[in-house]
């Protein structure tokens, strides 16, 4: 008798113990990924609010097909040139090669107080630029 | 004597089976609310990196653009993830209306990564002249967008 239960409560019990591991370890892991996700949304959020660009000017010149487009970064977090878009009338413009920091064209900086030039061929004059930052603050100028 | 040994080691054997069985069903149950908990944590952590905003003009033309009767909206990927840049990863309703087939293009890089824009299309046939609205839906996270036609 003796036996028959303590043996089989040690077997109950190495059960328990191994089933605790595996809960905790997934409970552990997920709260983990869980709260990083959430300090990334938050790190987001404050680079968000930290944004703030102006449209300085845009101007399209008739005789070279040109526009261009100047804006400045009057926030107080450093913004990426290749995360930065330009939407002309609503057509998305690739500015990969034609876009400047203060004449710089290698940087991919565009840090507070420094403004950003984009220059782009068109064939007829645009009506609205919008300038959206890689967290998505955006400002619009009608031409 | 000897009998009552016997009786005693059959008692053993059969309550050790017993344990033996009881503990095995346990650990399972609990191995497979393990694998729930972990499937459930990556859905949700997934969720919270995601984040998109429509950067299309609403001042600017959006429905109609090429004449096929399409709205266009270019989206950007502002989360801390990369999104399967295809319409089944995507749910639009247009004026309350759900939109079966939609077209995603990249249109800054091969995906949508973190940061790119893809374009989203859907055709909506003779849309009334007026106020529009279009809720997009990724992972959760859900965007409004409105315009005039």
């Amino acid at each position: 008798m003796g036996f028959s239960v303590s043996g089989a409560s040690a077997i109950i019990f190495v059960g328990m113990f191994i089933s605790f591991g595996m809960v905790y370890t997934a409970a552990s892991n997920g709260y983990e990924a869980v709260s990083e996700a959430q300090s990334a949304a938050q790190e987001d959020a404050l680079a968000q609010t930290n944004t703030a660009i102006d449209v300085v000017n845009a101007s399209y010149d008739a005789a070279t097909d040109t526009l261009v487009v100047n804006v400045s970064n009057t926030g107080a977090s450093s913004l990426s040139v290749g995360r930065t878009d330009l939407v002309v009338d609503n057509e998305y413009q690739t500015t990969a090669a034609s876009s400047a920091v203060e004449g710089d064209a290698e940087t991919d900086l565009w840090l507070p107080g420094e403004t950003l030039s984009f220059t782009l061929t068109l064939t007829a004059s645009p009506t609205r630029v919008k300038v959206v930052t890689e967290s998505g603050v955006a400002a619009v100028e009608v031409l | 004597m000897a009998s009552a040994s016997a009786s005693h080691l059959v008692l053993f054997i059969a309550s050790l089976m017993v344990a033996a069985s009881v503990a095995g069903t346990i650990t399972n149950g609990v191995s497979q609310l393990s694998a729930a908990i972990d499937d459930q944590s990556y859905d949700v952590s997934g969720n919270i990196r995601t984040d998109v905003e429509v950067i299309s003009d609403p001042g600017g033309p959006v429905y109609n653009r090429s004449g096929n009767e399409n709205v266009s909206l270019l989206v950007k990927n502002t989360g801390s993830r990369s999104l399967p840049a295809s319409g089944d990863a995507l749910d639009v309703v247009v004026d309350g209306q759900y939109v079966a087939d939609v077209a995603v293009t990249p249109l800054d890089a091969p995906d949508w990564s973190p940061g790119s824009v893809v374009r989203v299309e859907f055709s909506r046939p003779s849309l009334p002249t007026g106020d529009h609205r279009v809720k997009l839906v990724v992972n959760e996270d859900e965007e409004i967008f409105s315009f005039r036609t």
